[in-house]
């Protein structure tokens, strides 16, 4: 087998999911659960909330532990991802706390976190799958 | 290389199926997707944005800025006239003139046509074929447009750059497209 044709055959193989692949997961995750409860109303959305706040911080703190392995450009994107995931679950909480009009714009603040956090994880992972050999061929 | 992608599709259905392999190219590490959205333009000429948010404000924000990156993806000329009229999605933005609006309907109809159907999307690329290859299959055809170009001509012009935050970053497929999705 030729290098360029078992290069493609190994880029074919499953890809194994590590740490800032689940950390993405669960932030895209948060925010479906976030921009779906923002659909329903009143003790409906609460309920649906309470997880939020918990969950975000989970998310940031596994993005922490996982910071000493990634490159520069991934770290900085990780680190202000983090920074968004607190701020969702301040918001959500903020949310959970109040009613009303007060209540909507806390939860499309913490959509909005909780989309941009998304958005830094996966600048991460475009840093990190970027700076990977393009040939992975076996010795 | 970051850009900003928008697929059109002769049919809905291959949108959807256009959106699927676009993520499974993510999955596979081929590409980073940062976000996507499907719009629809209907026999009359105006576009539909399939989103599961119903605040306004965040419906206008979808329509500005696909409308925007139509116009930009149609040429420089477009992209102030197809935020335009992307905002009429939302509907709290209007235009005054039908004229204007006449010709933002023309403008955008250069990248999408009546009837068609388009995945727009946000990725990070090292090389385009992996993109044009698996679209191509489908029926696709690919525009793109770098991010730092648009993020150029936004800082040369007057800072109006609504192409973040309002795609979904994951695979959303609203319940009235699953019949269509993942065959």
């Amino acid at each position: 087998m030729s290098k360029t044709a078992e290069a493609h055959s190994l880029a074919r193989e499953p890809r194994v999911k590590d740490a800032l692949d689940h950390a993405r997961a669960a932030a895209q995750e948060l925010h479906g659960a976030l921009s779906d409860a923002a659909a329903k109303r009143g003790g409906a959305i609460k309920a649906d909330l309470e997880s939020v706040p918990t969950k975000a911080r989970a998310i940031a703190e596994s993005i922490g532990s996982s910071l000493g392995a990634q490159n520069a450009a991934a770290k900085q994107s990780l680190a202000e991802a983090a920074t968004y995931l607190q701020a969702t679950a301040a918001h959500a909480t903020e949310a959970l706390k109040s009613s009303g009009r007060a209540a909507e714009t806390s939860i499309q603040r913490a959509i909005t976190d909780a989309r941009t956090s998304v958005q830094k994880i996966s600048e991460a992972v475009a840093a990190k799958r970027s700076a990977a050999p393009t040939l992975q061929l076996k010795k | 290389m970051r850009n900003f992608v928008a697929i059109v599709f002769d049919q809905k259905e291959k949108a959807y199926k256009g959106l699927h392999e676009l993520w499974q190219l993510d999955e596979a590490a081929d590409i980073t997707v940062h976000g996507t959205a499907v719009v629809h333009r209907d026999d009359w000429g105006r576009f539909e944005v399939d989103t599961k948010e119903t605040h306004p404000v965040f419906a206008t924000a979808v329509g500005v800025g696909i409308g925007a990156l139509l116009g930009a993806l149609a040429g420089p000329a477009g992209a102030a006239i197809g935020a335009a009229s992307g905002a009429l999605i939302g509907g709290a933005v209007d235009l005054d003139r039908s004229d204007t609006r006449q010709r933002a309907v023309v403008e955008t109809e250069f990248v999408l046509g009546r009837g068609q159907s388009a995945v727009i999307a946000d990725v990070s690329e090292d090389w385009n074929s992996a993109i044009e290859t698996r679209m191509r299959a489908l029926g696709g055809t690919v525009h793109r447009h770098s991010r730092s170009s648009l993020q150029g001509d936004a800082a040369a012009a007057d800072g109006f750059y609504p192409y973040d935050d309002y795609l979904y970053p994951y695979e959303y497929v609203p319940s009235r497209y699953t019949p269509y999705y993942g065959w």
